[in-house]
């Protein structure tokens, strides 16, 4: 426990309390649990003095629970966002998100999406950016190359917060096994995708392809989900793989669609998009962003963002969440650590 | 090659490269037909070939190759171009090719993300089972959809104007008919004029472009269909040839019109489009 600095306002001695609000983090949180130093100040018999001291109290309960405080030496947080959909779309979901943190944490909270998937590590480190929004592979990735440690995830509106990699085809195209798939067009999503890629491969590897160069005419990366469902609908491809809430949303928009195509292969459930941060980031201010994500759904506020974000709450995540990528990437014949 | 139409034309010139490319150029010798789009003269053209007693007949479009397999000939037939459903229904021996599957719910997706559909003008041609085919496939989507197929049956190509004039749709499907595309021209400049949206399965590639159009290449086509011809001139029998669906589907968004007509600019189209015409 803290020492409990003195403040003007509830006439305790210390001279410097109330700036200690816009100071450190970690001075705001001595005061609030410094039971023994507030017990004693309550024990005169000055009534007016006792109710300043009230005043006093509340003001500094005000001050914690509200987003006045800053953390000095963290001017704003630079989070990045994988670019898993059209970027139009996924910004105007993020957008209210990062509003809404900068509110809670009186810290700007800026956006910025990674150009591909495969670029994430690079330009975390170039871009010193704070956290990111990872998908499952990444997120791997990123905990392994850059120390990242996971905090957060949605759960997604259907009560899920992992998602399973499918392997489609069009119902008219007569692929029905890895047999009828041999001289045929495969899309992915990105190398480093756990459903749209890793758990391909790994199915490939699984059923005896392990030369997809080889077995397949043609394959290549559509850099999002919805992208890599169009294509094999469109015919454009003919075996196509993406995650399963990225599928789903299209049925969704579309219902239509799940009368033309057909999932031949699901892989095991994996964490959904997950917030990583950087683990040198000050104790407190990480404390505070899982605090303010997981109790998003008790505020009106953070409901309606939660709900233009596609989302029921935020859950806490941790790295044992991640041992199935670990698997998968195994079974795909990838080592994460070799990975450059 | 039923009619003139430019996709069969680029189909025909990728063909004729490639034999070239292969050294097959001095001794093969190639004889046209461009039969008007009517059973009679599709039949006419194949009699013809046979008459001039040709050791292969290569076709370009479903109603020739279905003419051509009709006549019960036994000269080796390469089909190019064939929508993949009619395909599916050739089983003679000595047929073989590459036919093109392009989902016509696609079309209709990225359709009704430019524009609201309550009403679809289909243009088709009878006598041709392929154009037939999409709009008995158009007529089951409209249910699903909820809107209205028009069906807008064309008999000549100088009938389009005609035939347009008094059809008020709030979209226009283009089918692969060889009859029909011989007046795509004519067909995307009245739409273009009323303002109404056209969507097409065959790229115009000298022509106008519609709207939307989701097509096989057909530069591709016309060069399977030459590794086909070449090794049963290298006296692999047809039969031994395995018939193949064709790749390198395009979707094309003419972005220029549909931003001169005031349309919706679906991201989904913009982001899909493998081609933009601006």
């Amino acid at each position: 426990m803290k020492m409990l600095p003195d403040c003007h306002s509830c006439g305790s001695r210390n001279p410097d309390a109330v700036s200690a609000k816009a100071g450190s983090y970690t001075k705001g949180i001595g005061f609030l649990f410094s039971q023994e130093t507030l017990d004693s100040r309550f024990h005169g018999n000055d009534i007016f003095g006792a109710k300043l001291k009230i005043i006093g109290l509340v003001f500094f309960i005000l001050i914690l629970i509200s987003p006045l405080y800053a953390f000095s030496e963290q001017k704003e947080l630079l989070i990045g966002l994988i670019p898993e959909e059209n970027i139009f779309k996924q910004m105007d979901r993020y957008r209210p998100l990062a509003a809404y943190l900068s509110e809670k944490l009186g810290i700007k909270v800026r956006l910025t999406i990674l150009s591909k998937y495969g670029d994430v590590i690079d330009r975390f480190a170039s871009r010193r950016m704070d956290g990111a929004f990872f998908e499952a592979f990444t997120a791997n990735l990123a905990m392994v190359k850059l120390n990242v440690e996971p905090i957060a995830r949605p759960m997604n509106l259907d009560g899920t917060s992992t998602i399973k990699g499918y392997i489609f085809v069009r119902k008219d195209s007569g692929i029905k096994s890895i047999k009828d798939m041999k001289d045929k067009i495969v899309v992915f999503v990105d190398k480093a995708t756990a459903t749209g890629y890793v758990f391909t491969i790994a199915f490939f590897r699984e059923n005896g392809v392990r030369d997809i160069d080889s077995y397949f005419s043609e394959y290549y990366f559509t850099g999002s989900h919805d992208s890599a469902v169009y294509a094999v609908l469109d015919n454009r491809a003919d075996i196509g793989s993406a995650g399963s809430r990225f599928y789903q949303r299209i049925i969704d928009k579309d219902p239509a669609i799940k009368n033309e195509l057909q999932i031949l292969a699901t892989s095991q459930e994996v964490p959904d998009i997950t917030l990583c941060i950087r683990r040198d980031l000050p104790p407190e201010l990480k404390l505070r962003i899982k605090e303010v994500l997981l109790n998003m759904d008790k505020d009106p506020t953070g409901k309606e963002v939660l709900k233009k974000f596609g989302a029921l709450r935020f859950i806490s995540a941790g790295k044992a969440d991640f041992k199935p990528v670990f698997d998968l990437a195994k079974k795909a014949g990838i080592d994460i650590i070799e990975i450059r | 090659m039923t009619g003139n139409i430019p996709y069969y034309n680029e189909m025909h010139h990728a063909f004729v490269s490639k034999l070239q490319r292969e050294g097959y150029a001095d001794n093969v010798k190639i004889i046209i037909q461009k039969p008007y789009p009517d059973p009679i003269s599709w039949s006419n053209a194949v009699r013809k070939l046979v008459a001039a007693d040709v050791d292969l007949i290569v076709t370009y479009g479903a109603p020739a190759t279905l003419s051509a397999v009709r006549e019960r000939i036994k000269i080796p037939i390469v089909y190019s171009g064939v929508y993949e459903p009619i395909a599916k229904g050739i089983k003679s021996k000595n047929v073989t090719g590459i036919s093109f599957r392009v989902p016509v719910s696609s079309l209709i997706r990225y359709l009704r993300g430019v524009t609201t559909v309550s009403s679809l003008g289909v243009i088709y041609n009878e006598a041709e089972e392929d154009s037939v085919h999409q709009l008995m496939e158009l007529m089951r989507l409209s249910e699903q959809y909820g809107f209205e197929v028009e069906k807008i049956r064309l008999k000549r190509p100088e009938d389009a104007n005609r035939m347009l004039s008094y059809k008020k749709t709030d979209a226009i499907f283009i089918t692969s008919s060889s009859l029909v595309n011989m007046a795509a021209d004519s067909i995307i400049n009245i739409a273009k004029a009323n303002r109404v949206p056209t969507v097409s399965l065959l790229s115009g590639t000298t022509g106008s472009e519609a709207i939307i159009t989701l097509s096989v290449k057909p530069g591709e086509q016309g060069e399977k269909a030459a590794e086909k011809v070449i090794k049963i001139l290298n006296g692999i029998p047809a039969e031994r040839i395995q018939a193949e669906s064709s790749r390198g589907t395009e979707l094309i968004f003419n972005m220029k019109e549909a931003n001169a007509m005031g349309l919706r600019l679906s991201m989904d189209l913009i982001t899909e489009a493998t081609r933009i015409i601006k």
